[in-house]
């Protein structure tokens, strides 16, 4: 059995080794460490989720939970775990200067974080993680070293360090409560949890880990971050990290929190962060900013999805994930050269032909229209919030197609300029090859997903069953009959 | 006693917490949030450890002949321990961005900071920023600048 621990050691161990090569004058071997690594960490996680049965615990370290730390290996922490070095590769700052080695071995670093954050089981562990995110993301929003990217850097990691603060207060508080913080240890624990001091105990969670998740009230820092810094790094924060911090928040509400009032909290969120986020993306008239924008309200409607109860809100949250991961990492490189305001883009399409075809695809996409998997992502939140039935998830259903409708009128905008005829012969740069690859890639996968859409549905199925169980969790980790040390 | 004390330790982990979580809401100075987050992060950590904490207990040290003797929850102390750490990182992160901030603005004050990368986004981006008729209401009104580059300033 390969041992997916080494899945987050070895780029933590790139992240710091990584350094040296650049004092050495060992630039070649800087070069491919980190792709190769990545690449080894991909392959790991590729061949536990190929060999995979069941679910099963690593006890590291060789300590028993619940006092021992645990690494908790299933359906969903794979996929999401899997994301992580394949995106970090498909994003990767190539060059061989400084900087560049700088801002890969932070990249690394955030790989090794957001892995841990998706295979650990233990609440303190999962906040160690995040901190080790935030940590190297806050590195890379100051990547770019202007002024406005250390302003940026610097707003972002007082919110990010606010929220820390307030998580760390509210573990406290569930250890005053419970007096354990391993995941499976809590969820036998989880009525002590059901009353006001519990909610504000997840509330106070759900503003740590919502700052990197760009939840509503904390999310401030996330256009001035991706306007001043690469686009490369906007990409790997909207689309890789915040996915991780929504993947601890949902394993935090499905196994700690079971409670219908923590699910009312994160809805009101994520309808609050629709709202705001699609908003304030029809008012920006830069690219950059209205997508950055616009993956609040995307991110808005994640959070809605995984709030529905049972295995329904489950698949509709992953699939809105992985297919907003995919469409705003995309969209993110191409906004590379196109990332200024959106009436210089005219004749765009001229220029870059196969650039602007790409940007429809996904935008189309991010939209939902019918083939294309955004379209089946959409549809699995509205049809869950329809069934659920409530007035807030009614409420929710009508914000989030109101969303829809705002998100076309500023997508086609964007759009309708791409292919306008150009002013003045002034024609927009087209775009660097890499980006291009990298974003075809990322379109192949979408239009794959798009026709493999039975096989995809299956295996949803049989992720968000596991999932969801929460007696399988508990009885692997702590019946001891899943773990191996 | 144990209890009077104990109420003077609550009281101060959670009014350390407010008070820095405050100082961080409503400073602009940019060296006295860095100070404000120390603050509030000490307080969360004397609650952490109070979590943990008993009175007729010993500190968790295990030494051969005494492993009877009742103990002081050592969990939350090695959290704390963790937590210590990260906090001092992240604060000398802070203060390093604190410092190129004040290398490329020549400014301590967060409103005039962020302004400044607003403006200087807006015109990356080829933005007109927006002014008085289109920006949100409510912004409180930038104070006239005092003091403009000075020696240590801007290096680009």
């Amino acid at each position: 059995m390969t041992d997916v621990t080494l899945a987050v050691v070895l780029p933590l161990l790139g992240a710091f080794l990584l350094p040296l090569t650049a004092h050495r004058g060992l630039h070649w071997l800087g070069m491919l460490l980190g792709p190769a690594l990545l690449a080894l960490a991909a392959l790991l996680l590729f061949a536990t989720w190929t060999a995979f049965e069941s679910p099963y615990a690593i006890a590291l370290g060789g300590f028993a939970p619940p006092l021992g730390i645990t690494f908790y290996v299933d359906l969903l922490g794979l996929l999401f775990a899997l994301a992580v070095p394949l995106t970090s590769l498909l994003l990767w700052p190539g060059g061989s200067d400084e900087a560049a080695i700088r801002q890969q071995s932070l990249t690394l670093l955030l790989a090794a974080a957001l892995t841990g954050m998706a295979l650990s089981g233990d609440l303190f562990n999962l906040y160690v993680f995040y901190e080790l995110a935030a940590v190297a993301s806050y590195g890379l929003a100051a990547s770019s070293a202007t002024g406005p990217a250390f302003v940026a850097a610097f707003r972002f990691l007082l919110i990010s360090a606010l929220g820390s603060v307030v998580t760390l207060l509210g573990i406290a508080l569930i250890y005053f409560k419970t007096g354990t913080l391993n995941l499976a240890h809590l969820a036998t624990l989880s009525e002590r949890l059901a009353d006001p001091q519990g909610l504000a105990a997840f509330a106070m969670l759900l503003i740590g880990f919502g700052v990197k998740a760009e939840l509503f009230p904390v999310n401030a820092w996330v256009p001035e971050v991706y306007a001043a810094t690469g686009k490369r790094v906007a990409a790997l924060l909207a689309g890789l990290a915040s996915k991780l911090a929504v993947l601890a928040v949902v394993r935090i509400l499905l196994l700690v929190f079971p409670h219908d009032e923590a699910r009312q909290l994160l809805l009101l969120l994520g309808t609050l962060g629709v709202l705001s986020g699609e908003l304030a993306a029809w008012q920006a008239r830069d690219v950059t900013r209205m997508l950055a924008w616009s993956s609040i309200g995307q991110l808005g409607v994640v959070l809605v999805a995984f709030s529905l109860p049972g295995k329904a809100g489950l698949i509709a949250g992953v699939t809105v994930a992985m297919h907003h991961l995919v469409v705003k990492s995309a969209l993110f490189l191409l906004a590379d050269r196109w990332g200024g305001a959106v009436d210089r883009l005219k004749g765009a399409a001229t220029a870059s032909p196969l650039g602007a075809a790409l940007f429809v695809l996904f935008a189309l996409s991010l939209l939902g229209l019918p083939p294309l998997p955004g379209f089946w992502s959409k549809y699995l939140v509205l049809s869950g919030l329809a069934e659920a039935g409530s007035g807030m998830q009614h409420l929710a259903l009508g914000v989030i197609l109101l969303g829809t409708v705002i998100e076309g009128g500023y997508l086609l905008r964007i759009i309708t300029r791409l292919y306008a005829a150009p002013e003045r012969d002034i024609v927009p740069p087209a775009h660097r090859f890499p980006n291009l690859f990298a974003s075809g890639l990322l379109a192949l996968l979408l239009v794959a997903g798009a026709i493999l859409i039975d096989p995809l549905w299956q295996g949803l199925n049989t992720l968000a069953a596991s999932a969801t169980d929460t007696q399988v969790y508990v009885q692997t980790v702590l019946g001891g009959k899943g773990i191996t040390r | 006693m144990n209890w009077a004390i104990g109420l003077v330790m609550f009281v101060g982990a959670v009014g350390l917490s407010v008070i820095g979580i405050a100082g961080m809401l409503m400073s602009n100075h940019l060296f006295r949030m860095v100070l404000a987050l120390a603050v509030a992060e000490a307080g969360a950590n004397l609650l952490l450890i109070l979590a943990g904490y008993r009175w007729d207990a010993a500190a968790p040290i295990l030494l051969p002949g005494h492993s009877t003797q009742a103990m002081v929850d050592p969990v939350p102390q090695a959290m704390v321990l963790t937590a210590i750490v990260i906090g001092v990182g992240v604060q000398a992160l802070a203060l390093s961005l604190v410092i190129r901030v004040r290398q490329h603005y020549a400014t301590l004050d967060m409103r005039v900071a962020r302004q400044r990368m607003q403006d200087a986004l807006d015109q990356a981006a080829g933005v007109v920023p927006p002014r008085s008729q289109e920006g949100p209401a409510g912004e409180r009104p930038l104070p006239a600048p005092t003091r403009t580059i000075e020696a240590g300033g801007p290096h680009d």
